[in-house]
């Protein structure tokens, strides 16, 4: 990771573009832009950059079949830009694999503390790794394994995963995963984390719609059992 | 146990019934009678015309008969009887005559050669008397008459119908022309009177019957046009209840039917206008929403510039210069609101189309209120009276939302120190926000949850965007809480705010009205990309 991170916003509006680009080069980012979905998917190939801030209105292709694509063979951050807070863009959104969403009209230093927050996820840490059932967490190299197999997590999977098996068998509430994990002030979309935790779910259980290593507690969160 | 409650129920509708068809009575019960009027006189005249002539032409004709037989007798018998006949002759010719096809009795009264007054009665000594011929005929028939021009004869047949013991007789008297015994007959007309009694009673049934069939005729008469009374009756009812795709089948040309069509056309009529009425209503909200998404663009782009300039006001280098200053404060302070009044105004439409949904999750009360404080930096004017452990299923932004616009409402109004305290009741949790201001004049409490209200026209128009207690007041109700506001007797407003523990039940009620979230989603995402 390039101390300098590198962000492609894609966003057809071009006031919102050369604001959001002067905002968030301000705040110490290098933004390459795109205006429409096929420019983006073409500059994200040409550029490998660290985080995409992608617009959900876009002409062509929209946003959501834009994350869908790049998820197909990239797990680089993705930070939606929608323009309504309406329940079903949020979750489209989320379920076609985005990490966070901000809502217009965003304000320049929201977007870049998400950004920062995102970008975080992916940093080292220094420690050991550990085992549930056949999935090993290699905490110093940041990978997870499932019988043996390398598992393509998004940092922000693999920060959900790894807050949760730092406390094995213990319930973390969505609000206490929304800090640790998206590090989103006291009031968090808790819709992100159930989002997360179904895409972690398809690839680490054996049959996710009957998880036994992300356990659901009713009222509560979620909680990483090691199975019986 | 079931069959007696279907038993009772059974009774219940049946007697439903009979209250209904009550309803129709006076209408019902007119129609029968005039009905029944109307037949009774048809019938009664029809049947008293019939018995008169029929009693007229039959006892006419018996009579006629009987009386021709009488003349041609006397003409035959007593013609040829002496002038004075003896008692015996009488007798003996009298009996002839009344052997005679017609069965009348037969007196004939003359005087024999002494002067002396003999009878002659067909029945013997205790037949046919004198007496028993009314006083009356006896005088016409021995009344000797003028002989004119009109009148050829001295005497006339005389005859007269009376009663005696019941039974109906036709008495006849005549002399003969010329001298000789008076003659007189009695026939009794009881064969003829009960052809007629019999007769009558047929017409009597006849006429009964008749009413009967009338009276059928009218309930028949009474149902073709109350049925239909009674379906639109219903129909109109439904109408009333809201239900404006109603309609009647209409069947037949009839008044009724004309009526059924009215009551179409009006109802179609009805649920155009209302069709409209809602399209239009649609319209204007949906323009709202339109006009304040439509904000957003230009707003983002702005937003995200005026942090630059904020930027650059707040760096120590002072980049702007100070002339510029004050207008760059305002354009940054300005696009705020704006930023507010927008996400307002997408928050009530969001509302008022039914798009706003819950995203519950487990919360501690007084971790939010505090967070809640603390993140607008409110913690110095607000005391916060509460037990820890108060949770509660709700949707946090939602809360933080209402607790937000109540607890900013109760600084910018009341002034502080605001008190916030949280309390648990049976299944709901209690908050309220108390300031310590002059309290909400009385004709405005009513209206301080409207939309854009102010209270006063001389009120800065600076002060939030109009809508903040609206939105909590709908937040509240999504929640299937609510909110009031009253005004403290010690001085000061106190809004209270209360949501049930656990709202996860309004949302898989509305959860269950849409259907499946995830193919909503699934389905939603093909229609948002073009």
């Amino acid at each position: 990771m390039s101390p300098v991170p590198s962000l492609l916003l894609i966003e057809d509006d071009d006031a919102i573009r050369t604001a959001l680009e002067l905002s968030l080069t301000r705040q110490g980012h290098r933004v390459a832009t795109a205006a429409s979905g096929e420019d983006g998917l073409k500059l994200l190939r040409e550029q490998r950059p660290d985080l995409i801030v992608l617009d959900v209105m876009l002409p062509g292709i929209d946003g959501f079949e834009v994350c869908r694509r790049i998820r197909r063979t990239d797990q680089l951050p993705i930070i939606l830009l929608t323009a309504r807070s309406d329940d079903i863009d949020v979750v489209v959104g989320l379920e076609s694999g985005a990490d966070d969403y901000v809502v217009k009209p965003v304000q320049g230093r929201v977007l870049d503390a998400r950004i920062r927050a995102v970008l975080r996820r992916g940093e080292r840490e220094s420690s050991d790794s550990a085992t549930f059932g056949s999935l090993v967490i290699d905490r110093s190299a940041m990978t997870v394994t499932k019988n043996g197999e390398d598992l393509q997590l998004t940092p922000t999977e693999l920060r959900l995963l790894l807050e949760l098996s730092r406390r094995p068998g213990q319930a973390l509430s969505r609000q206490q995963l929304l800090r640790l994990v998206w590090e989103h002030d006291y009031l968090g979309d808790s819709r992100l984390v159930d989002a997360c935790v179904q895409r972690l779910r398809a690839k680490v259980e054996d049959v996710p719609s009957s998880p036994t290593l992300i356990r659901t507690v009713r009222g509560v969160g979620y909680r990483l059992d090691t199975p019986q | 146990m079931t069959d007696t409650r279907g038993g009772l129920r059974g009774w219940a509708v049946g007697r439903r019934g009979s209250l209904s068809r009550l309803r129709f009575t006076s209408l019902r019960l007119r129609l029968v009678l005039v009905f029944a009027l109307v037949a009774l006189t048809a019938a009664v005249s029809a049947s008293g015309i019939a018995y008169w002539l029929n009693r007229e032409a039959v006892l006419t004709r018996a009579q006629d008969a009987v009386l021709r037989d009488f003349r041609q007798e006397m003409q035959n018998r007593v013609g040829a009887l002496p002038e004075h006949p003896t008692q015996d002759a009488l007798q003996r010719a009298a009996g002839q005559m009344a052997a005679g096809g017609q069965h009348f009795s037969v007196l004939l009264v003359g005087q024999d050669a002494d002067g002396k007054t003999v009878y002659g009665s067909s029945g013997g000594i205790n037949g046919f008397q004198l007496e028993d011929v009314p006083k009356s005929l006896r005088a016409a028939v021995n009344k000797r008459q003028k002989v004119t021009d009109s009148n050829e004869d001295p005497y006339h047949l005389y005859w007269q119908r009376v009663t005696d013991h019941d039974t109906p007789y036709l008495v006849a008297g005549t002399r003969v022309i010329g001298g000789g015994p008076t003659g007189y007959m009695a026939k009794s007309l009881e064969p003829e009177a009960k052809d007629l009694n019999s007769l009558a009673w047929s017409l009597g049934i006849a006429t009964g019957l008749a009413l009967i069939g009338a009276a059928l005729l009218a309930q028949a008469a009474a149902t073709t046009v109350l049925k239909p009374v009674h379906r639109l009756g219903v129909a109109a009812r439904r109408l009333g209840e809201g239900r404006l795709d109603t309609r009647l089948r209409v069947s037949g040309t009839d008044e009724l039917a004309d009526l059924s069509r009215t009551f179409n056309n009006a109802a179609e009529a009805l649920e155009q206008r209302v069709a409209e009425m809602a399209a239009r209503d649609e319209a204007s909200r949906r323009f709202v929403a339109d006009m304040s998404h439509e904000l957003r663009t230009p707003l983002t782009a702005i937003t995200a510039v005026t942090e630059v300039l904020e930027e650059e006001l707040e760096s120590e280098a002072g980049g702007i210069d100070p002339m510029v200053e004050p207008a760059v404060r305002l354009v940054v302070s300005e696009t705020r609101r704006l930023n507010d009044l927008v996400e307002n105004l997408m928050e009530v439409t969001r509302f008022d189309a039914g798009t706003a949904r819950l995203v519950l999750d487990d919360v501690d009360l007084a971790d939010q209120i505090t967070a809640c404080i603390d993140a607008r930096a409110w913690l110095d004017a607000v005391e916060l009276d509460t037990e820890r452990g108060v949770h509660a299923l709700l949707d946090p932004r939602r809360l933080d939302v209402i607790l937000a616009n109540l607890i900013g409402n109760a600084l910018k109004h009341g002034g502080s120190p605001v008190r916030v305290s949280v309390r648990e009741a049976e299944d709901e949790v209690v908050i309220r926000v108390r300031d310590h201001g002059p309290g909400i004049p009385e004709d405005v409490l009513p209206h301080v949850f409207d939309r854009f209200y102010k209270a006063s026209a001389s009120r800065p128009r600076s002060e939030g965007s109009g809508l903040g207690l609206s939105i909590a007041l709908e937040n509240a109700h999504i929640h299937g809480g609510e909110i009031t506001a009253e005004n403290s007797p010690d001085g000061g407003a106190v809004f209270t705010l209360r949501l049930p523990r656990d709202a996860s039940r309004l949302t898989e009620e509305a959860a269950q009205g849409e259907g499946g979230r995830s193919g909503d989603g699934d389905g939603g995402s093909g229609k948002e990309g073009s």
